[in-house]
């Protein structure tokens, strides 16, 4: 018998839609982000969203996990409106995802262990012994074995954004969200948390959002892109990282695939695609 | 809002057992995760101490969602068996639950921790470490104080560097904005105080006194102190939060890398616009304090305007005045240095800006009574000789 969906789904040749972001308009007063963006996030694939900074990218981030409402349209999780959804089912649907925030966001009064501990002693009745085992296999998880006494201080900015992950993935959800994932970290680490994510992704099946800018981590970690532009206040691309660098036309993708600069005129970029 | 599982998927776990002769069968179906882990693993080890078995197998094939929490409990079900010397196997894993069960690493289960958990220490140690603590921050103190004073003398040796926007601001938000509260405050202070000797007063007919104790109250110790309590608790937290929460992000390790003093470029324009504004705000508070005796005075004591003032001004001497608002600049001074060297103690996190800030006002308070104990002693003495 075939394992079915779930964290054990990786059968991305299905396209299920797991997230389906419909119409999505994003405003802050007058000024808008981007307006009728609908995509699907699919069960088990690695869906990298790209874009100049000011796009929208994390505003589009911040309104999938629930933190932001949109101006119009909505977020579907396995076809439950969430963005309209009362707070009690907003964090039953929060249960089952989990956020890597750009700093690691891990509570600095609490050691390594207590972080992750928080979500499981909230949400499961496991014993304290349970809960250690499951703390323990976590970092093991995230190559941070032995770091459960330490406090978020001691760690240096790739190991908190690893004990972010393991903190993430403590009640095993079924999308990861991941924020700006490698910003700010020297390129090991950069590709000590790609080579995480594809394995995590293999192992688990999990379902993962990425937000990041770095081409390389795209190039080795996406299964598919997005790409956000913040003239065309919308989706300007979608496709894997190759197809998008060998064959999109738009002057923007182009650009921002081959890293060079456009080299249309800024009146003439904007109405291309 | 539920998550569903395949459609052939039971919607919560089964585990049938079969004994062959010793050797026990467990077949596990359905979902296996976080929310029934308790559950199903209690069934699995119930069934294995019923009676002494020869071997365990575990078959997965029906399993249609598994997590890692639930593996993990399936790898010590397993291991637990075996370490009692019953052989243990889990079998027909297909891919995806072998990819699940790679995500375990003995090596990460059995890792001892780099750093213990911390004890606290016996009583004793608690104490050695208290002491220990006060001593090094009153160093810490006096030493901040010494570099707000070196500051000090450079801003008003170079006028220019001194940031006067920053002073102004500082006394908009300290002073203008304070205001309303330490007026009323004042106001309510003088009200009961007036009302209260009112009370024990009328037994002797000593109604005519009331001015006297609220104006002589008010002017010589409760205005200051007032006044300094609410500023420390308003301005002092902010300073050392402003100033703890610039350290967390790297501003003043920015300023210092800019070539700029942190204490002169954050600390003296707080100080010095604390020590401008409390005294002033002081003599609200006395006159809001006396305006408040004044409304009982008259409400209740029969007493005209005049009269009340009169009374009020027989008690108060200009000496009072002038060593009251002394006393109310000392007291901003304490309460912006302590508020502001707390602020840069902070080394890390929100937690570290919270305790500090709490700091900042308890140390203040505390500061603000010992100061004026020490002035109570010594303008005792001041007066008693310039009388002579």
């Amino acid at each position: 018998m075939k394992l079915a969906e779930g964290v054990l789904v990786l059968d991305s040749s299905k396209n299920v839609p797991i997230i389906t972001v419909k119409n999505l308009t994003a405003r802050f007063g007058n000024n808008v982000v981007f307006e009728d963006v609908s995509f699907e996030v699919y069960k088990g694939e690695v869906l990298v969203i790209v874009g100049e900074s000011g796009c929208g990218k994390s505003t589009l981030l911040r309104i999938m996990i629930g933190l932001q409402k949109p101006a119009a349209g909505q977020v579907l999780y396995q076809g439950t409106d969430i963005t309209h959804a009362q707070e009690k089912d907003l964090n039953l649907y929060r249960q089952n995802i989990g956020v890597l925030f750009q700093s690691g966001a891990l509570f600095s009064s609490m050691t390594v262990k207590e972080n992750i501990a928080l979500p499981l002693s909230e949400y499961t009745n496991l014993s304290a012994d349970a809960i250690d085992q499951i703390i323990k296999m976590k970092l093991g998880m995230v190559n941070l074995a032995g770091y459960e006494n330490h406090n978020p201080s001691e760690l240096s900015g790739g190991m908190r954004k690893r004990a972010g992950i393991a903190r993430a993935m403590a009640l095993d959800p079924r999308v990861l969200f991941f924020d700006e994932l490698s910003a700010g970290l020297d390129p090991v680490t950069a590709v000590e948390l790609d080579n995480l994510i594809i394995k995590t992704n293999e192992a688990l099946g999990t379902t993962m959002v990425i937000v990041t800018h770095e081409l390389e981590s795209i190039y080795k970690i996406a299964h598919r892109v997005l790409m956000l532009d913040k003239e065309a206040k919308g989706m300007i691309a979608e496709g894997t990282p190759q197809e998008l660098k060998e064959q999109a036309t738009d002057p923007r993708v182009k650009s921002f695939f081959l890293r060079q600069l456009p080299s249309a005129p800024a009146e003439q970029r904007f109405y291309v695609n | 809002m539920t998550t569903p599982l395949k459609d052939d998927c039971p919607p919560a776990y089964q585990i049938s057992f079969k004994w062959e002769d010793l050797n026990l069968f467990i077949y596990l179906a359905g979902e296996f995760g976080l929310k029934n882990l308790n559950a199903f693993t209690d069934d699995i080890k119930r069934e294995i101490s019923r009676q002494k078995a020869q071997s365990v197998t575990i078959d997965l094939s029906e399993i249609c969602y598994l997590d890692s929490a639930a593996a993990l409990a399936l790898v010590q079900i397993e291991k637990g068996s075996v370490s009692r010397n019953i052989p243990c196997r889990l079998i027909n894993l297909n891919d995806e639950a072998k990819g699940i069960f790679s995500v375990i690493h003995e090596d990460a289960l059995t890792h001892l921790p780099f750093h213990s958990e911390k004890s606290s220490d016996g009583v004793i140690g608690q104490v050695g470490q208290a002491s220990l603590y006060l001593a090094r921050d009153f160093v810490n103190f006096v030493t901040f104080i010494g570099e707000l004073l070196v500051a000090l003398a450079y801003t008003l040796r170079n006028p220019k560097t001194l940031r006067g926007k920053d002073v102004l601001f500082y006394i908009r938000r300290a002073g203008v904005d304070g205001l309303p509260i330490v007026v009323l405050i004042g106001l309510l202070m003088g009200l009961i105080m007036a009302f209260m000797s009112f009370l024990q007063f009328k037994q002797f007919g000593a109604n005519i006194y009331v001015p006297a104790l609220v104006s002589f109250a008010m002017v010589k110790e409760l205005g200051p102190i007032m006044t300094a309590i609410l500023v420390a608790g308003r301005s002092g937290s902010a300073f050392a939060a402003e100033i703890g929460t610039m350290v967390v992000n790297e501003e003043v390790d920015a300023l210092q890398t800019m070539g700029f003093d942190p204490v002169r470029f954050l600390a003296i324009p707080k100080v010095l616009a604390t020590v401008i504004v409390v005294p002033i705000l002081t003599i609200y508070a006395d006159l809001a304090g006396i305006l408040g005796g004044m409304i009982i005075g008259i409400t209740s004591l029969d007493l005209t305007v005049k009269t009340y003032l009169t009374q009020s001004m027989k008690t108060i001497q200009v000496f009072d005045v002038v060593t009251s608002l002394i006393k109310a600049s000392v007291f901003a001074g304490l309460i912006s240095a302590i508020g502001c060297q707390r602020g840069f103690q902070v080394r890390s996190g929100a937690q570290d800006v919270g305790k500090y800030t709490t700091s900042a006002v308890v140390a203040a308070i505390f500061l603000i009574v010992l100061t004026d104990s020490i002035f109570a002693v010594m303008l005792y003495y001041v007066k008693r000789y310039s009388i002579l």
